[in-house]
């Protein structure tokens, strides 16, 4: 659809709920964003009900209200909605870094990257001058931070949860085989893929498993081989008989779309031996499978590479070594660089995939970096351990096309931190989702006592007494 | 008869096994110069020093010189890593896994005076590995916290191979558990008991202490009756080692600088501090940083839900005025290797590098009255350091070497473990 149609159609739309709905109920729609300067502040939602916004200004009443607020209830959301970024360095993942560059965004998509973009006057703007710009990270296993099967209808979008993913840069996750954006205050657009992966139970401790799926395949390729000679009978004009397909359904619907390339397996595999079945698999019915777990990755990299398999890693896994072993065995902390190496697609995740709040810092997924910072002390790169939290493990999901880097087009998805993502010290200063600030570190108190604006020597917060102990102590 | 057996077995399994202990890696002048980067000191004028030889004689520092400054003794053999930091060994106040864990605790009494961790110590295990290969190379190795007294605890240095190659000082502290675990111990266990009986075996063992100091004075005639239970007590109340307390949140620490550090006169450290327990941090001044130290963790964080804010515990307690702080990974709470990560976390919570890496190194080493000997590089002390790629508390930067005692104990060139 060209962009000009796109408009009329919206418009169509306006006129439509404008005439359709009560007044305030359309005028709830323009709610939006509002939700954007909630970002998780759920007590002073009554004072941002956009119905009274326009009653309450006076400026607004006298001056040229028609453009402002629309009486008949023309919400922002069908207006373009703007935001640019500025002054930032921006590192775009898939490209080069680019030093003090504007990204403008539109409706929540990049529309321009470049030194001389013009900004339209009612565009949002974050001044990121002396700031980086990444894309959001994508966290290829999440749990607790958004809801689960299905994730709209489930989804806690004020939870303390989800704002801490923000703080931690994440701005799409994975929950269940659904891959979804972190967003505050609304579940519009959340999903991003559904039906991500068929999990394979593809293990030595499953031998009936293992066979029974092998005859699956087997009888499903049978199947299409019947119905190429079929259609190849019929084009010659001879008399055939159409396959009987009532039995692929369920599970076997499932398998056939693997065997198609339709479909991505993913399996839990660790050891060698049963990454190497993972392998064999993978060649002999020309299926894509992810691996999760990895372990013992770096013994098997060339075969794994051969057979096409891309690998979700965590690099402080930690398993002693199996002396009884001649070959070698148990984790080690080279293990995403080997893989990496040898052209093996790598995602890297923390051992614990959803957030905690108990204190035990750097284990989950608020400290995402500092996993793949771990993979650079393997012998990873700093690009490739951002490439594996951001684009590579959108790859692997299959949405990279939409999140991981910054390229015109794509979703408008960022962080933009106070400094090196892979540094230890770094904090997310402001977190962009669908062109929305759903995270800003100086309006959110969770860590806005700490260095705020940079300052190392900003005195602390006052200490919160319980009341009765009154001041005195 | 039986047990004296294996006893005398048991010894001399153990001197076998310390007389094979190999050689320094040194030649056999025992003399090692260490080429390195940067030297990060720790030495009372916190000198950093780059482009450095360190000079190791029999398991001692004999000098730290800047390379163009210094020539290497031709006898010496010559370690080069040129672009690495070497930076004191670390040093753990807070380790449960340089001794078996199936051991952590002996949950016979409420308080158990009498029990010491040396039992415990187990040599060359993969945790002991690891913990080498994460540049750590003393700890101090205290039982669990499931009765409010578990026993004394012992300064190991992950040396090896053997048990006597391991132990610098037993007993090197006394485990008390204040309170937030010991209430499982026996139904109805809450805190008034625990504090009383606490308090009552603490002041039975200082009775005992006094009586013994009194006949060594002269000032009492007969001789006091010899008692293993509260013998290893003498030491405490002598300053000879701490009471490394397992305390958290600010009432048990208040209580915690009350009855150990104020009352019972003992030099205290607050071996977890978390939770809200930096609230307290005017106590510790007032009873000043020589009597009450804090090394925390292995939590690092705080959610305070009146507030909304999560606070970086380290950081508070810093911001409190408490300048000798130290952390702790309460190892396998947070495996042992991961000490430098316990202090970049610290860091991105709100405390700063320079300090995190001295509140895992000098700090913990006088925490547990080991300063003179370890805890900082500098001539006379013990050759022990870690040789990393870069800042040690960068994630992204690995341990290329481990040094003990002038031996090398890791090589990542030889075997990559972390």
């Amino acid at each position: 659809m060209s962009p000009l149609k796109r408009r009329l159609m919206l418009l169509l739309w306006c006129l439509i709920a404008a005439l359709a709905m009560p007044a305030p109920l359309a005028l709830a729609g323009g709610g939006e964003r509002s939700i954007s300067i909630l970002a998780g502040m759920v007590a002073e939602s009554d004072s941002d009900d956009p119905k009274e916004e326009p009653e309450s200004d006076p400026a607004d009443e006298e001056g040229a209200p028609e453009k402002e607020v629309d009486p008949d209830g023309e919400s922002d959301e069908d207006r373009d909605r703007y935001l640019a970024i500025t002054g930032g360095q921006v590192h775009t993942v898939s490209g080069p870094i680019l030093d003090e560059v504007t990204i403008l965004t539109k409706d929540g998509v990049i529309e321009e990257i470049g030194r001389h973009v013009q900004i339209p006057d009612e565009a949002e703007r974050i001044d990121a001058a002396g700031y980086r710009v990444y894309p959001g990270l994508v966290a290829v296993d999440s749990f607790g931070i958004v809801g689960r099967d299905p994730v709209e209808d489930t989804t806690d979008v004020y939870s303390l949860t989800a704002t801490a993913a923000l703080a931690g840069g994440i701005t799409t996750t994975v929950s269940g085989t659904t891959a979804a954006k972190v967003k505050l205050g609304t579940v519009d657009e959340l999903v991003v893929k559904e039906d991500l992966f068929e999990n394979l139970r593809y293990t030595t401790s499953n031998p009936r498993g293992r066979r029974d799926l092998r005859q699956a395949f087997d009888r499903i390729l049978e199947y299409l081989r019947e119905v190429e000679a079929h259609e190849r009978r019929e084009a010659r004009g001879l008399e055939s008989e159409e396959p009987d397909d009532q039995w692929i359904r369920g599970r076997n619907e499932r398998y056939l779309k693997l065997l198609q390339g339709e479909l991505t397996a993913l399996a839990s595999a660790d050891t060698a031996h049963e990454i190497l079945q993972l392998c064999e698999l993978a060649e002999d019915y020309g299926i894509q499978i992810v691996i999760s777990g990895a372990r013992e990755g770096w013994t098997v990299a060339p075969q794994m590479s051969r057979a096409g398999l891309k690998a979700i890693v965590t690099p402080r896994t930690r398993v002693d070594r199996d002396e009884r072993l001649l070959r070698p065995n148990g984790s080690s902390i080279e293990n995403a660089a080997i893989l990496h190496e040898h052209g093996v697609p790598v995602a890297i995740v923390p051992r614990r995939s959803g957030i905690s709040f108990g204190g035990l810092a750097g284990r989950d997924l608020m400290h995402l970096p500092m996993e793949a910072a771990f993979g650079v002390r393997g012998g990873l790169s700093n690009k490739a351990a951002i490439r594996s939290i951001t684009i590579d493990a959108a790859r692997i999901l299959g949405i990279d096309h939409r999140v991981g880097s910054i390229e015109v087009g794509k979703d408008a998805d960022f962080i933009i931190t106070d400094g090196d993502l892979m540094h230890y010290m770094t904090h997310v200063r402001w977190t962009v989702v669908d062109g929305r600030i759903m995270y800003d570190k100086m309006e959110e108190s969770l860590f806005d006592h700490i260095r705020p604006d940079g300052d190392r020597d900003a005195p602390p917060p006052d200490d919160h007494w319980p009341r009765r102990l009154g001041d005195e102590w | 008869m039986r047990t004296l057996t294996v006893f005398c077995v048991a010894v001399s399994m153990l001197l076998i096994v310390s007389a094979m202990s190999p050689a320094n890696a040194a030649g056999d002048n025992g003399l090692v110069a260490f080429r390195v980067g940067k030297v990060i000191t720790f030495d009372s004028d916190d000198r950093v020093i780059n482009n450095a030889v360190v000079l190791v004689r029999d398991g001692r520092i004999e000098a730290i010189e800047r390379a163009r400054d210094f020539d290497i003794p031709d006898e010496a053999k010559v370690v080069e890593k040129p672009q690495a930091w070497l930076t004191p060994g670390l040093v753990e106040l807070h380790n449960h896994t340089a001794g078996s864990l199936g051991d952590l605790n002996d949950l016979v009494y409420l308080t158990n005076p009498g029990l010491r961790t040396l039992e415990t110590v187990v040599p060359e295990t993969e945790n002991v590995k690891r913990a080498r290969a994460g540049g750590v190379t003393t700890a101090l190795l205290i039982p669990g916290s499931g009765t409010n007294l578990t026993g004394f605890g012992t300064i190991v240095k992950f040396d090896g191979p053997g048990v006597d190659d391991m132990v610098v000082r037993s007993p090197g502290s006394l485990k008390i558990a204040q309170a937030g675990n010991p209430e499982r111990y026996w139904y109805g266990v809450g805190r008034t008991m625990m504090n009383y009986n606490t308090r009552r075996t603490m002041e039975q063992a200082l009775e005992y202490h006094q009586r013994w100091q009194a006949w060594e004075d002269g000032e009492l005639d007969e001789r006091p009756l010899f008692d293993p239970i509260y013998d290893d007590f003498r030491g405490l109340y002598e300053r000879e080692y701490i009471a490394s307390v397992h305390t958290q949140m600010y009432q048990v620490v208040m209580t915690t600088i009350d009855m150990l550090a104020e009352h019972l006169d003992v030099h205290t450290v607050i071996a977890h501090g978390t939770f809200d327990a930096w609230k307290v941090a005017p106590l510790v001044l007032e009873a000043g940083m020589d009597q009450v130290q804090a090394v925390v963790g292995p939590r690092q964080f705080h959610l305070d839900n009146t507030q909304r804010k999560i606070h970086g515990v380290a950081a508070r307690w810093w911001q409190g005025g408490v300048t000798e702080l130290g952390i702790n990974t309460d190892a396998p709470v947070v495996p042992q290797e991961e000490l430098t990560y316990q202090a970049a976390m610290a860091c991105w919570y709100g405390w700063t590098p320079y300090e995190a890496l001295r509140g895992i190194t000098k700090v913990p080493a006088e925490a547990m009255l080991m300063g003179n000997q370890i805890g900082t590089i500098e001539v006379g002390k013990d050759a022990d350091f870690s040789i990393w790629t870069g800042d040690p508390i960068d994630p992204r930067s690995a341990n290329l070497m481990t040094v003990i005692n002038g031996r090398i104990v890791y090589d990542a060139d030889d075997e990559r473990l972390f």
